[in-house]
């Protein structure tokens, strides 16, 4: 019974630790306090911005604008994969630039992108669609192409149209793989949102905490890493259950 | 019923078959047994419609199998890549029912007997990969069956499971086929399990040194049925088929 | 063949510029940007910038990996310590690493120490997931040979663990190169200092579109080139 305990307990222990080596660091001056105020003041910073109704408008803006992003580009991904799968011809034609296209990062696309789209919504949007569309695109494309041999043959026996194959057979056989590239491609997304907003000084969690920067509020920096960090770990939970929900036969 | 009129088959430049003459009537069970790479396999592919003919003919009914039906079930030795792991036990047997497009409110009255005389009945909810390997094979029996075929062809369906579930499916394959009324195509490596099982015993085997498989000997057997695993293994007949065709696989 | 696909996209482009159809200030067109592409690279300026962008992110992958090993050789080789410090890496892994470039920038200004710091940050992960399940992986028998010959700890895990760990370990540096790319391209797009990101955006800024588009081209290219040369490295499991 205590060994159970303990195992619950010390990772609490251990992070609350931290915590308080940060805080006597801070105290102790033995960090410059102007970069990092202790944990106290950036939780206080942050339920300040709780408190206020400071933090939720530019919190609401990011979190739009990711999954108005992401949710595009899977889309997409899933549909051109599908397609793309089904003939040898486009895959030989389009697989090499989408490999070439993966390592790319996001980033790079936002000074074109800001030209053409100016300063705005759209801008972010679009590059942050881009940047989610490759994960999912190779994953798409390679989950529709892998179904088992066997089961296509299965298939072939029961007289399904190819319409049916795809929908019965490939689709759900895809999905583990469509997931995964869906994770990753989430990652993506949340950084280049905020990345977006700290170059195109749109409003949201990353302009936020830019000004912060400038005007030496390390408090408020610390609050935004918080919220951004918070909001990493709840899309981390939320896709892994939402995983385990839909494959649940795996 | 069915039919191989002088069949040959080649992979490329290598002949698997040839000449092959054999007729499977109605409601017969037809065993046809030989060792590992006499074609066998190929055989069986040949007259599902699933592999292409080098010359002769497959014929179903008279007329000649150009492509796979659903009147021809097939039941594979790898039971696990044949079904479909994220349908439960139901819904692999509900595929069966779709592809004959009978309507989905009609499937729970027509998947119940069939899991209850495979012996699945509480397991309707389970995933594939929940299952025992015997249990597995039952359902891809049970999906076939749900076919409703004229002819059902299983391509050594006990090969990968173990002495006793293998003894037990074969008493029920046996009490389905009386049952059911239904024509048997079946394929395996195991003398003893060919004369056990069948009315007919076809011997294939690589005759005078040839690299393809021919028809080596056929042989009716008058056993009585039911058969029974002690009793009909030690009648002096079993006894006698089994030196009869013994030679063939060497 | 897998040419073919570009080739066509770039040879559309050029025809719409050309036809007026795609705004010229914007898009550019495939012509201009090559030659100011090659320019740029004749000058030198582009090889400089792509010099300070390498630079950065072998820096910050040095950082990571001193740490991502050292920290990752502790955890593995003391599995309640892993444990009771997983709560801690699951809370601050999530963090995306973009989120402190603020921080960075109020420490280190606009250099190549503050994309280091974040990228660093970033590849640091992977380093040290990858590592303590590599040491964890080392067969026990070796490390109690350790303990029997009374090595001293860092003699156990210099000598012992990490050698038998490497193979996973280079692994995990490897996934963290490409990463260390990623991520100082986008701190120097976001925040201008020297390097690749910087020359993209001092481009937009200027109003040149067709630089801007030729720096992209090669981002790419040079994106490209870096993962296939790190697949290309014998490392494997």
């Amino acid at each position: 019974m205590t060994r159970r305990l303990a195992t619950l307990i010390a990772p609490v222990v251990f992070l609350l630790a931290l915590l308080y080596a940060w805080t006597l660091a801070a105290d102790a001056k033995l960090v410059n306090p102007l970069w990092f105020p202790g944990p106290e003041r950036s939780f206080a910073k942050l339920g300040e911005w709780i408190a206020t109704g400071a933090l939720w408008s530019p919190l609401a803006s990011t979190v739009w604008r990711m999954l108005a992003g992401w949710l595009a580009a899977c889309a997409v991904g899933i549909a051109l994969g599908a397609a793309i799968a089904s003939s040898p011809l486009a895959r030989r034609l389009l697989q090499p630039s989408a490999e070439f296209l993966r390592p790319l990062p996001a980033s790079a696309l936002l000074p074109p992108a800001i030209l053409v789209l100016g300063f705005s919504n759209a801008m972010i949007v679009s590059v942050v669609a881009f940047g989610c569309v490759w994960p999912v695109l190779l994953a798409a494309i390679h989950g529709f192409g892998a179904l088992d041999a066997r089961l296509v043959e299965v298939a072939r026996l029961l007289n399904f149209t190819p319409w049916q194959r795809a929908w019965k057979f490939q689709l759900p056989s895809a999905l583990p793989h469509i997931f995964a590239g869906m994770r990753v491609s989430i990652a993506i997304a949340l950084i280049v949102t905020v990345a977006s907003e700290m170059l195109s000084s749109q409003p949201g969690i990353g302009y936020l905490m830019l000004v912060a920067a400038r005007a030496f509020r390390s408090t408020d920096i610390f609050a935004g890493i918080i919220v951004l960090g918070a909001l990493g770990f709840l899309i981390n939970y939320g896709t892994q259950r939402l995983e385990g929900r839909l494959l649940r036969w795996r | 019923m069915l039919e191989a009129r002088g069949l040959s088959v080649s992979f490329g430049a290598q002949p698997v078959l040839r000449d092959i003459d054999l007729t499977v009537a109605e409601h017969e069970f037809v065993c046809v047994v030989g060792p590992s790479g006499c074609g066998k396999t190929t055989l069986l592919r040949a007259l599902a419609g699933l592999t292409p003919i080098l010359s002769g003919s497959a014929l179903f009914k008279g007329r000649p199998v150009i492509a796979p039906q659903t009147e021809l079930a097939v039941v594979f030795q790898d039971y696990a890549r044949a079904l479909l792991p994220w349908r439960t036990v139901a819904g692999n047997v509900a595929l069966a029912l779709e592809a004959r497009n009978i309507p989905a409110s009609d499937h729970a009255a027509r998947i119940a007997p069939l899991l209850a005389k495979l012996g699945l009945s509480g397991d309707g909810d389970k995933f594939p990969s929940q299952l025992s390997g015997g249990m597995q094979q039952r359902l891809q029996i049970a999906r076939c069956l749900a076919q409703e075929p004229e002819v059902l062809l299983m391509d050594e369906p006990f090969g990968s499971l173990d002495a006793i579930t293998r003894q037990q499916l074969q008493d029920e394959v046996a009490r389905l086929a009386k049952e059911e009324k239904r024509t048997v195509l079946f394929i395996t490596h195991d003398l003893e399990e060919a004369i056990y099982l069948g009315d007919r015993v076809i011997a294939l085997a690589r005759v005078n040194g040839n690299l393809a498989g021919r028809i080596a000997e056929i042989v009716d057997i008058a056993l009585p049925r039911p058969r029974q695993q002690l009793a009909t293994r030690e009648d002096p007949r079993f006894l006698q088929y089994r030196h009869r065709l013994f030679r063939h696989l060497e | 063949m897998g040419a073919a696909f570009p080739l066509a996209v770039l040879a559309l482009w050029e025809l719409l510029s050309r036809g007026g159809v795609l705004a010229e200030d914007g898009f550019s067109r495939p012509s201009r940007f090559f030659v100011a592409g090659a320019k740029a690279l004749a000058d030198g300026t582009l090889l400089a910038q792509t010099a300070q962008t390498f630079g950065a992110a072998a820096q910050a992958l040095v950082i990571a990996t001193v740490a991502g090993v050292t920290v990752g050789a502790i955890l593995g080789l003391f599995r309640p310590l892993e444990r009771a410090a997983q709560l801690t890496i699951d809370a601050l892994r999530p963090i995306p690493s973009v989120a402190l470039i603020p921080l960075s920038l109020l420490i280190f200004g606009f250099s190549r120490e503050m994309s280091a710091a974040v990228a660093a940050f970033a590849c640091f992960w992977p380093i040290l997931i990858v590592t303590t399940a590599a040491v964890r992986g080392v067969d026990p028998r070796l490390i109690e040979v350790g303990r029997l010959l009374a090595f001293p700890l860092p003699k156990i895990v210099l000598k012992l663990a990490l050698p038998a760990a490497l193979p996973g370990i280079l692994v995990g540096i490897r996934v963290a190169a490409g990463i260390a790319i990623v991520v100082t391209v986008t701190t120097e797009i976001v925040t201008n200092p020297r390097g690749l990101g910087y020359a993209m955006t001092m481009a937009a800024e200027s109003l040149q579109p067709d630089l801007v588009w030729a720096t992209l081209l090669w981002v790419g290219v040079v994106g490209w080139a870096a993962n296939w040369a790190l697949e290309k490295l014998p490392i494997r499991r």
